[in-house]
């Protein structure tokens, strides 16, 4: 694909993408297209230090709650917008994340990964037990103001171009990223960590870089799900599935790739979505086992996502054109 | 197996699933969605909940003999020219989320009129924004934070007591048990498991005992799935307390006696909160050693000698599925009957007219098969006449003992020393 192609590709995309909700009206199948959008936003987060940088973290829904908390308790405290909150929760995330991977980065490889399962572990039973975040019952946001500045709407609409601008900018954030120094810089820590280091490359450095941005934005889906959700408690936004779920969207779509976290969200939640409506009710679980079938059998047939099937497909189909 | 013939079932299964449904809409009916947690961990108490709440629905549909029940004479509710429940079966899966995603879509896309569910407190607290939003009456059997009902919502009613209530329940109870014979704790003693449970149940006895002038002289959150409690149980037996309050699942509630025993840990009574000391192994694994312990319950099988109703109900349950009702069933079954009883009324299928019939509710507690008086909603769609029960281990088996007016057999007071049985 030429850069003009993939420029036309995309920008058609974003207005596909922008009057979408228009063409589905029904505020239960918005309510999917939202969390495509969520799944996706943070598994772009994830893909910052799991795909570019090669960190694999199994905790990352510690920095997802962080964010969820941080911006729901300084509303319900204090009356704070979320919007601010969210950016709060970015900064505390961010630093969270930093404290973390001082720590983990000594780490190597699996045992970075399971260090960071702990972490989020911890932090799940250390909210169960903190009174002054709703400890175990949870926070519920007030119902009772409504609209932007409260970012609590009735209609579905504007969750949406909400979670299509969260997405985007953290889209645009990777893409800087990846065009900029840091993108090689993370890409040779991930290929050859020595060779890195040899040519001055401070692996410990970078590696910071790259968890404070990816907790950072990870932290704004969390403060985006407890507004859309109304309630967060450690049950739902410390969860190890909602790590899992980050992580597999992007590996599923592509990982260290723009558009493999939407991709695979894409993916990820038709199914899920599809399987559990169709089969969901009949309570024998048949919807997860065809959901974990398929993730099973992508795994397989397309190990680098599907994102590079489609580059390889994509390529093939050129080298034949070229032939002829 | 190849990816084509995957494709190719999976797209089958979303051609032909709608057909299944649209079969059964030609009769006139009543929508109810039922969201219920029908795989993970509480899978087996979803699935019992959802046999119960059939249960319900095929007794107000095709009758059932002998059951002297409002609305359980069959052919559907007369107000509304006996049209049929159906119910819609949605899976949360545990899952906040998820909860509040398959409510929307039961409302906007499957139409119900109604909602119930979801016994996990964080999925009906999602779930019941959703119906909120939509206008739709959320019916809640099961869920028991406190935090539930003063949301101040609309369209919320929740017909089981709160955890608030639960343990107030243990107060009462006391406070009766002082009446009658004559004991007052002056030293209670408090062992829950630490998580979500266990900790917001020690917060809500420790507020109470401060409130109803009751002396707390230890409190210990111990982790579920510890192998052993011995410092736990030495720091309770330094204590000197006189009354233990314990909260725990099935393992540890094993445990926690075995090293009582040991430990010649005998205060006068040991007052348990369900869950673990409900279930059937804790009996059978401790045998004579789990007599005279007491535990709160919701509803107990020796009831049924009580109420006429809980016993023609039970059996026909049992009959179909080899097992008895239990708390969990119970209150889906009544949740159902509840919803039904309020549509009925409404005369009608708008959301406003079920809610407002809800709101009016007024049953009393002869028609329940539960040990309640009745089921009445205050404004916040609390049932204001639900409680809890106590039972004793007597002889291996639950026995009812108090509120003293439903009790089946008294209470044996205090518990005797290990070395004394």
């Amino acid at each position: 694909m030429t850069p003009k192609q993939r420029n036309t590709l995309i920008v058609s995309g974003m207005g596909f993408a922008l009057v979408l909700p228009f063409i589905v009206s029904n505020p239960s199948h918005q309510n999917y297209l939202i969390l495509v959008l969520m799944f996706a936003q943070i598994g772009v987060a994830w893909n910052i230090l799991g795909g570019y940088v090669g960190q694999v973290s199994l905790g990352h829904v510690a920095f997802f709650g962080i964010g969820a908390y941080t911006s729901t308790v300084l509303l319900v405290s204090v009356g704070l917008s979320p919007w601010i909150g969210m950016l709060i929760g970015g900064v505390v995330a961010a630093f969270f994340g930093l404290l973390i991977g001082w720590i983990c980065f000594r780490f190597k490889g699996h045992y970075f990964t399971m260090a960071t399962i702990a972490v989020a572990e911890i932090l799940q039973v250390l909210f169960t037990n903190w009174e002054g975040v709703g400890g175990a019952v949870g926070l519920y946001v007030p119902l009772d103001q409504q609209g932007w500045w409260a970012m609590v709407f009735n209609s579905k609409l504007p969750y949406y171009y909400i979670a299509l601008g969260l997405f985007t900018v953290t889209l645009l954030a990777n893409w800087a990223i990846e065009k900029s120094f840091l993108g090689y810089y993370f890409r040779a820590i991930k290929d050859d960590p020595e060779a890195a280091r040899s040519l001055g490359v401070s692996l410990t450095d970078y590696k910071l870089v790259a968890i404070a941005i990816s907790s950072f934005f990870a932290a704004l889906g969390g403060s985006f799900y407890a507004q859309k959700e109304l309630f967060i408690d450690p049950g739902s936004v410390l969860v190890t599935s909602l790590s899992i779920k980050m992580s597999l969207v992007t590996i599923l779509g592509g990982i260290g790739s723009l558009f493999g976290p939407l991709v695979g969200s894409v993916l990820l939640t038709g199914i899920e979505e599809a399987t559990r409506q169709i089969l969901g009710g009949s309570g024998m679980g048949i919807d997860l086992i065809i959901y974990a079938t398929i993730i099973i059998a992508v795994a397989i047939y397309y190990p680098t996502g599907i994102l590079g099937w489609a580059k390889r497909f994509l390529r093939r189909g050129k080298k034949a054109e070229d032939g002829a | 197996m190849c990816i084509q013939k995957l494709r190719s079932i999976f797209v089958a299964a979303l051609l032909f699933a709608p057909g299944f449904f649209a079969g059964a809409q030609a009769q006139e009916e009543i929508r109810i969605g039922a969201i219920y947690p029908l795989t993970g961990a509480a899978a087996s108490t979803g699935l019992e909940m959802r046999h119960t709440l059939e249960l319900a629905a095929d007794m107000i549909n095709n009758g059932a003999k002998g059951i002297n029940m409002p609305l359980a004479a069959g052919g559907g509710l007369p107000n509304l020219k006996n049209a049929k429940i159906r119910l819609i079966f949605a899976d949360h899966q545990g899952n906040p989320q998820v909860g509040a995603t398959e409510a929307e879509r039961l409302i906007l896309q499957e139409k119900v009129v109604a909602l119930i569910g979801c016994y996990f407190s964080n999925v009906t607290a999602t779930a019941s924004v959703v119906a909120e939003r939509n206008g739709i009456p959320f019916l809640n059997p099961e869920s028991s934070s406190a935090k539930l009902t003063q949301r101040k919502l609309k369209w919320f009613f929740r017909t089981t007591p709160h955890d608030d209530l639960f343990v107030h329940n243990f107060y009462e109870f006391l406070k009766d048990v002082e009446t009658k014979k004559g004991f007052k704790p002056q030293r209670i003693a408090i062992l829950n498991e630490n998580t979500e449970w266990g900790v917001e149940t020690s917060r809500i006895q420790v507020r109470l005992a401060k409130e109803l002038g009751y002396n707390i002289v230890e409190s210990i959150n111990y982790p579920a799935k510890s192998t052993q409690l011995t410092s736990e149980v030495q720091r309770l037996k330094a204590s000197n307390a006189d009354l233990l309050m314990q909260s725990s699942y099935l393992g540890d509630a094993i445990l926690a006696m075995k090293t009582f025993k040991e430990q010649g840990f005998a205060p006068k009574a040991i007052l348990a909160n369900d869950a673990g000391f409900s279930d059937t192994e804790f009996r059978r694994t401790l045998g004579k050693d789990a007599n005279f312990v007491f535990s709160r319950e919701v509803w107990a099988k020796d009831l049924t000698t009580q109420n006429p109703l809980i016993k023609q109900v039970n059996d026909l349950y049992a009959a179909k599925h080899k097992t008895d009702f239990n708390g969990n069933s119970a209150r889906s079954f009544t949740g159902l009957f509840v919803l039904a009883d309020a549509i009925n009324r409404a005369g009608s299928t708008a959301p406003e007219a079920i809610r407002k019939a809800l709101s009016e509710t007024d049953i009393p507690g002869n028609q329940l098969i539960m040990p309640w008086s009745g089921v009445k909603f205050d404004a916040a769609g609390q049932n204001t006449l639900g409680r809890g029960i106590i039972v004793q281990i007597q002889d291996g088996e639950f026995a009812t003992v108090w509120p003293f007016d439903i009790a089946t057999k008294d209470l044996i007071w205090p518990m005797p020393a290990w070395d004394k049985r």
